[in-house]
């Protein structure tokens, strides 16, 4: 399993809740499941999928992930996220943060990602 | 003998047949319009009203503590956004992009502001409000208030939001809540409304078109 594009959006200075991105890849010819986030440079961290109906937006928990076999997941702003609850120290954008991945079969992947203002793509289209 | 009968009837249908071939361009010419105006507001992202509804009066506080009513809607034009300062993924995402928007528009933004609004009023504080949308530029306004003064604008725009319990951390809480941007043009009418996914490049564009035909 591989992950890139990993990045945490900075937060404003009233948040305790940080969100973070990324791209889950299945190297492999079997589904991998996360069932959990841990970090070290938060109190907690769960999954959860932004969902838009009738204009209103929501956040509803993923307590698993699946990343299909030979196939991805996208996190990105808008739609699937890491929310990251209560950071040990305050994080602005150069920093780096630890993210530990948990997968069903009890590997875990542990990945840093960098804080981030904002990317530079944003406002741009997005494909879904 | 029936001519004398027949010629009345005859100017009355010769009559009403005009008048119908008039009725009849008429409804086409209007349909035509009408039709010109909705291929016009297909090319727009944006949900433009054909009339601009009046919203009437409210009175909230901005991150400076100074009143923000409807009559601070007048002589610009405002893009409204609500939200909450707690909120990890889609108010950030979304102020981000009006900065984007505020970017691009450069100059032309002199008439135009971006005001945040609060629909978590027991967290969201001036003070709060203030160190919220200062981080995405510095001539964001953040307005806040009584839930009940809240409740009386989002419910002239359809705005909905609600609580939602946070199950990793009791005592902290979420909110669902409406993600559209709402533009209000100088009038302090309520025009134009962009659902999401929200993108500078969208708002740019349509925000120029609604623009231009202002007037």
């Amino acid at each position: 399993m591989d992950v890139t594009g990993g990045w945490v959006r900075e937060a404003p200075p009233t948040s305790r809740v940080l969100a973070a991105y990324m791209q889950i890849i299945n190297l492999t010819d079997a589904d991998l499941t996360v069932t959990g986030i841990t970090s070290p440079d938060f109190d907690s961290a769960e999954l959860h999928r932004t969902v838009v109906e009738g204009g209103v937006a929501s956040m509803l928990p993923v307590p698993e992930l699946i990343v299909p076999a030979a196939g991805s997941v996208l996190l990105e702003p808008g739609g699937l996220h890491l929310m990251l609850f209560d950071p040990v120290r305050p994080l602005l954008q150069g920093d780096s943060v630890t993210l530990v991945l948990h997968r069903s079969d009890g590997i875990c992947i542990t990945l840093s990602v960098p804080v981030l203002r904002s990317r530079s793509d944003e406002g741009a289209q997005h494909h879904h | 003998m029936q001519t004398g009968i027949r010629h009345p009837l005859r100017k009355h249908l010769l009559i009403g047949g005009i008048i119908a071939v008039f009725a009849l361009l008429a409804g086409v010419w209007s349909a035509l319009q009408l039709r010109e105006r909705a291929v016009h507001d297909d090319e727009l992202a944006a949900t433009r009203f054909p009339v601009a509804r009046d919203i009437s009066a409210f009175t909230l506080v901005d991150h400076r503590s100074e009143p923000f009513t409807n009559a601070s809607l007048q002589g610009v034009w405002s893009f409204l956004f609500f939200g909450y300062t707690h909120c990890p993924d889609v108010c950030p995402t979304t102020l981000s992009v009006l900065n984007s928007v505020a970017q691009k528009l450069g100059s032309d933004a002199r008439d135009v502001r971006f005001v945040f609004i609060s629909v978590d009023p027991e967290r969201d504080t001036p003070e709060t409000l203030a160190r919220f949308v200062s981080y995405f530029n510095g001539d964001f306004i953040g307005v806040t208030g009584e839930p009940g003064a809240i409740e009386r604008l989002t419910k002239q725009l359809g705005v909905l939001y609600m609580r939602v319990a946070s199950s990793d951390n009791p005592g902290s809480y979420l909110m669902d809540h409406t993600a559209s941007v709402f533009l209000v043009d100088p009038d302090g009418r309520y025009h134009a409304v962009f659902s999401p996914p929200i993108t500078a490049e969208k708002i740019v564009t349509d925000f120029a078109r609604i623009r231009a035909d202002y007037l």
